[in-house]
Order: C-alpha cells, then sequence, then structure tokens
C-alpha cells in the first residue's frame, strides 16, 4: 500500500501541472465560498477515485484470467513494465505532450454528463479518474500482478490518496499560480521515475528468464 | 567597456597592500591556529604538506580580498581541493581496505564515510523511522553522519546555495574540466533542464522512503567513481555501475568540458536543487544595478550554474539556484554585479558586502579543505620519497 500512496505522490505532480489548470477555471469562474469549493472538490474526488477503483478492478481481472496461469508471466509483466517506463520516459523528457483526459473530450462528455444528471465536480472526476496518462498506465502494471482484487484495489486507493495531496490546495486558486515553473518540473519527475521502472522492468526480464 | 579596460579600472581601485594585508590579517591567524591545533609534526614529510598549505591558502585570501577578484581565487581552491580529495580519499581507501569497492560486510558494520549528497534523502525515512538509512556510524570514525549534518547546517545557515561553490569538495571536479576549453562548443541548453534537479530532488527522496535505501547514492551519484562503491557481485550492482560511470564521464567530464558549465551542479545534483531552497533565508545574495547594467549578457554566458537569463537579469537578481562563485561579478564589464546583503539598498557599499561574505565563505572552504589539499600533499611527498603513495 506505501508502494501506491508514494507512487502517487511521485507523480501527483503531474496531476496538478495538466489537470489543475482544467479545474482551475472551473471553480474560479463560479466563484463560490472556500467551503462550498471544498465541497465540489469533494465531489471532484469522490468521481476520481470511482473511476482508479474501477481501473484497478479491471485491470487486476485482466492481470488474473489472462495473465496468472502463464510461465512466462514474469517476462509479459517485465515488458509491460518496459514500455510503459520508456512512454512515461519520452512523455516526461518532452517528447510528446499530454492532455488531461476531461480537457480534450470536454465538451462531448460534459454533456453526457448533464444528461445523466450527474454533478458536474463529480463527472469530470471520474473523467480524470478514467485518463491513460503514462503514471497511472504504470499503476495499472502494479495492480494488475497483485495477488487478489483487494489488494489491487488498496493499491489504487493508495494511490489516489498519493496524488490527491497535490488537488487539495486547488479550491485556494492562487496557490498554484506559478504553475509555468511546476511544468517542467512534474514532467522531469515523471521522466526519472520512469528511469526507475526501466531498470525494475529490466531485471524482471532477466530474472523471468533466468526462472523459466 | 571591454575586459581590458575592466580590468584596468579594478587595478586602479586596488586598495594599498597594507589595507589588505590587514583585513587577511585575522583570517591567516586563525588559518595557522588551525593548521597547527595539534601541534606541528617534526616529520618533514607532514611539515612540508603543512607550510605549502598554509602558503596556498594565505596567498590565494590576499589576492582575492586585494584584487577584488572571487571567481579567479576562489576557482584555484575550490579545484585544488576536488582533486586532492579524490587523491586523499582513494589513497585512505586502499590503505585502510585495500580496494576502492565496499563489501556488505564495510556496509553492515557501518563503515561508509557519510556524504552531504545524500543528506535529503535522510529526511523523511529519518522523520518516519527514526533511522538514518545510511549504512555510516552516527558518531564515531571518519566522516561520521553527526559531523557532516553539523557542518551542512553550519554552512547552509552561513552561505545558502553558496556551499556548492565554497564548500562541496565534488563541485570542483566539474568546475576544473569546465575551465579546460577557452570557448564553449555547446552553447545552447533548453531551459527546461534546469528544472532537472528539482525533479531528480522529488523522485530520490520519494525512491528513499519508498525502498528506505539512499537510492540516489545506490543508482544515479556520479562521484562514486571517484570515491567508493559496492563491489560487482550481481546484475543490479552491473546495471548500476554502469549508470554512475556513464553519469561521472558524461556530466563531470564531458559536458563540462564542451559547455564551460558545471553541469552535473546545475542540470541534475538533487543536493544542489535542496540547497537552492536555502538561498532564501540565507542574508547573501548577488544583485544587479539595473542602472548600471546595459544587458550584454555577459553574467548569462559565463555563469556556471545557468543561474541567469535575460528575465532574472531584468529583475536585478539571480535565479533561486546562485551558488555565489562570484564568476558574474568578475566578468561584468560595467560592475553592475555585486555581492548584497539582504535588506540593504542594492549597489550599497558592495566591497563591504563583499567582505562580509568572504570570510564566512573563505573559512568553510579552509574548513572542508585544508586537510584534503595537506592529506594531497602528503601523498605525493610519500610517492617521492618511497615511490608508494600509500603506506
Amino acid at each position: 500500500m506505501i508502494e501506491g500512496f508514494l507512487l502517487g505522490l511521485s507523480t501527483g505532480t503531474s496531476c496538478l501541472a495538466f489537470c489543475a489548470p482544467i479545474l482551475l477555471p472551473y471553480f474560479v469562474a463560479e466563484a463560490h465560498s472556500h467551503r462550498r469549493n471544498l465541497g465540489e472538490l469533494g465531489l471532484f474526488l469522490l468521481g476520481r477515485l470511482a473511476g482508479y477503483l474501477i481501473f484497478a478492478a479491471a485491470a487486476w481481472t485482466v492481470g488474473w484470467l489472462l495473465l496468472q496461469p502463464s510461465a512466462g508471466r514474469e517476462i509479459l509483466f517485465g515488458a509491460a513494465r518496459l514500455v510503459l517506463a520508456l512512454l512515461l520516459i519520452a512523455y516526461g523528457f518532452g517528447l510528446f505532450h499530454l492532455k488531461c483526459a476531461a480537457e480534450g473530450t470536454a465538451p462531448r462528455w460534459r454533456r453526457l454528463g448533464q444528461r445523466l444528471g450527474m454533478p458536474l465536480p463529480l463527472w469530470l472526476g471520474l473523467l480524470t479518474g478514467l485518463s491513460l496518462c503514462p503514471p497511472f498506465l504504470l499503476a495499472l502494471t502494479e495492480t494488475a500482478q497483485a495477488p487478489s482484487l483487494g489488494h489491487s484495489l488498496l493499491f489504487f486507493l493508495a494511490f489516489f490518496l498519493g496524488t490527491s495531496l497535490f488537488l487539495l490546495p486547488l479550491p485556494l486558486a492562487g496557490v498554484v499560480r506559478r504553475i509555468d515553473v511546476l511544468r517542467p518540473v512534474a514532467r522531469l519527475t515523471a521522466g526519472v521515475i520512469g528511469v526507475y521502472y526501466l531498470y525494475l522492468g529490466l531485471v524482471m526480464i532477466t530474472e523471468g528468464g533466468i526462472h523459466s | 567597456m571591454s575586459d581590458t579596460s575592466t580590468a584596468g579600472s579594478r587595478s586602479a581601485n586596488r586598495p594599498p597592500v597594507w589595507k589588505s594585508l590587514l583585513k587577511v590579517l585575522p583570517f591567516i591567524l586563525l588559518t595557522a591556529f588551525m593548521l597547527l591545533g595539534g601541534g606541528a609534526s617534526s616529520d618533514p614529510r607532514q611539515l612540508v604538506p603543512l607550510i605549502l598549505t598554509f602558503v596556498l591558502i594565505s596567498v590565494l585570501f590576499f589576492r582575492m580580498v586585494h584584487t577584488g577578484r572571487t571567481d579567479r581565487y576562489r576557482a584555484i581552491f575550490f579545484i585544488t581541493m576536488a582533486f586532492c580529495f579524490v587523491l586523499t580519499f582513494i589513497a585512505n581507501l586502499i590503505e585502510v581496505r585495500g580496494s576502492m569497492a565496499l563489501t556488505h560486510e564495510d556496509m553492515a558494520t557501518g563503515q561508509t564515510p557519510f556524504c552531504h549528497m545524500v543528506i535529503p534523502m535522510t529526511i523523511i525515512p529519518a522523520a518516519f523511522t527514526r533511522t538514518i538509512i545510511f549504512p555510516g556510524s552516527i558518531l564515531d570514525g571518519f566522516a561520521n553522519i553527526a559531523t557532516m549534518f553539523a557542518l551542512w547546517i553550519g554552512v547552509t545557515l552561513a552561505l545558502g546555495r553558496g556551499f556548492c561553490s565554497w564548500g562541496c569538495f565534488f563541485g570542483g571536479l566539474e568546475d576544473g574540466f569546465s575551465r579546460l576549453r577557452r570557448k564553449p562548443l555547446l552553447r545552447k541548453i533548453g531551459h527546461h533542464w534546469t528544472y532537472l534537479p528539482y525533479a531528480v530532488l522529488g523522485a530520490m527522496v520519494l525512491l528513499s522512503a519508498w525502498t528506505l535505501s539512499p537510492s540516489y547514492c545506490e543508482w544515479l551519484c556520479p562521484f562514486k567513481a571517484v570515491t567508493e562503491f559496492e563491489a560487482v557481485t550481481s546484475t543490479r550492482v552491473l546495471i548500476q555501475t554502469i549508470m554512475f560511470g556513464s553519469l561521472f564521464v558524461g556530466l563531470v567530464v564531458a559536458l563540462p568540458i564542451l559547455t564551460r558549465r558545471r553541469t552535473q551542479c546545475g542540470l541534475f545534483c538533487p543536493m544542489g536543487a535542496f540547497q537552492s531552497f536555502s538561498n532564501k533565508i540565507n542574508a547573501f545574495d548577488i544583485r544587479i544595478d539595473r542602472e548600471k547594467c546595459t544587458d550584454c549578457g555577459q553574467c548569462i554566458r559565463v555563469c556556471p550554474t545557468f543561474s541567469l537569463d535575460a528575465r532574472s537579469v531584468a529583475d536585478g537578481k539571480t535565479r533561486l539556484s546562485c551558488t555565489k562563485c562570484g564568476k558574474c561579478v568578475d566578468a561584468c564589464p560595467r560592475g553592475a554585479i555585486s555581492f548584497h546583503v539582504k535588506g540593504t539598498p542594492v549597489g550599497h557599499k558592495p566591497a563591504r558586502a563583499r567582505m562580509l561574505f568572504l570570510y564566512p565563505a573563505f573559512l568553510f572552504l579552509v574548513v572542508f579543505g585544508t586537510g584534503m589539499i595537506q592529506g594531497a600533499l602528503y601523498r605525493i611527498v610519500l610517492l617521492v620519497t618511497t615511490g608508494s603513495l600509500i603506506q
């Protein structure tokens, strides 16, 4: 669980740097009191948590059903980790850009949210929770190997808590004025973490190869 | 105004020799006291290094005060200290252990000398587990954890990130390499790379807390190549060795030569990033007098740690990462850049502000460097007299 929390902490700056610009205008435009803003943030985080847990359950099921019996399981997971680590490095060192999931799809999906009668912050939270950004994908490789569904859900709960710490100051919008400085640091941190996962992937493949 | 005319005006503004001597006298006496505190050895092999070290320190500080040039004389001491540290440290290791490689037994018995680079990684685990995640000794032996922490706190309070140019015994290596070419071959380095040290800091602090081991030391510290490293006994250690070896060659040797900048300090070092925040609380900074500045960009070109850019110059100050090496102060053709005591008007009695900074800064340089230089000279005398660096 601590692993999930720390992975969340290490990639949470990315959430703040890339998702905050989508959420900030909402808080600023609605211009509620801090107390009400906190309530809306709570709804947003709840939506995000729901998205995370849906993913955790799906990832674990896929890992359990398709990969658990496989003889080369470690090699497969190692390879997946390697590819995702490379993706994270490419993203971290600026080889491609990503938008927050709630940003690119906002107009169309917002209408759907309205039709479903969901409060907007909850809906935005669910959309960001279902995003496929590289740090999130990396967390998925961890949960796919979890020994039980409970472990998988706990890992993502901890991951969610780690990333959420960065989003808590959002209602006090002024706190993130220097987001232009935070962005390169957040991206590069993701890149450095990617290098670490690259190593883990390599070790996993090597050890998997030795065992099989 | 050309560099020649700047040098000309500097020599015209030099104080009389007696005045400079008077300014450095307390420092020279203090140095003599520090060097002779334990009494001078009668063994000429130890006496000669002691005298040479004392002369070097005294001459450099006198020249620094008398000529008004900071970086030129700081760099001589700083670079000498770093190369002497490597020579002394390796010779000591071979003398004590017979090798630069650390064994599991050495680590288990806490025989690893503590290094300041690991400080940021130890804080979170220390807060949560009440243990220092480093295989060193708290109080015993050479470079123990308590002494290194105390020295670091002292330097941080006195100099802020000035530590990186006046105390860090690794920084001098790349400072030395960065001065080998007269002109850089690589000029353009993307501005966003200057944020990498903060990213490495964040990632390493979290990884260390996660794994409860000093991740930076294990994986990335380039200076293991010239100090000590884990004996290669597994694939994991082999990968680590390749990584830190490549980082040393790339960041400490090759890139400084190509760019004339301290690339490890400016683009990678997590300790430097951590230390940058202490510039906020430190009493000294470097300021630019906007009335004198002509925006010629000379300071931006010479800054070894990428701590000046057009925006910061327009604001009249350096970026947070400034190591107060004084290179921009020496290079400014208009004398617009100066050491500054926070809370005083910019350009107000800059010579006095500079002296107020130089006393503690040079003192720390001496505290860190004296033993290293003396030790290295002793090894050289040993080599000349016995044919071997080790006893």
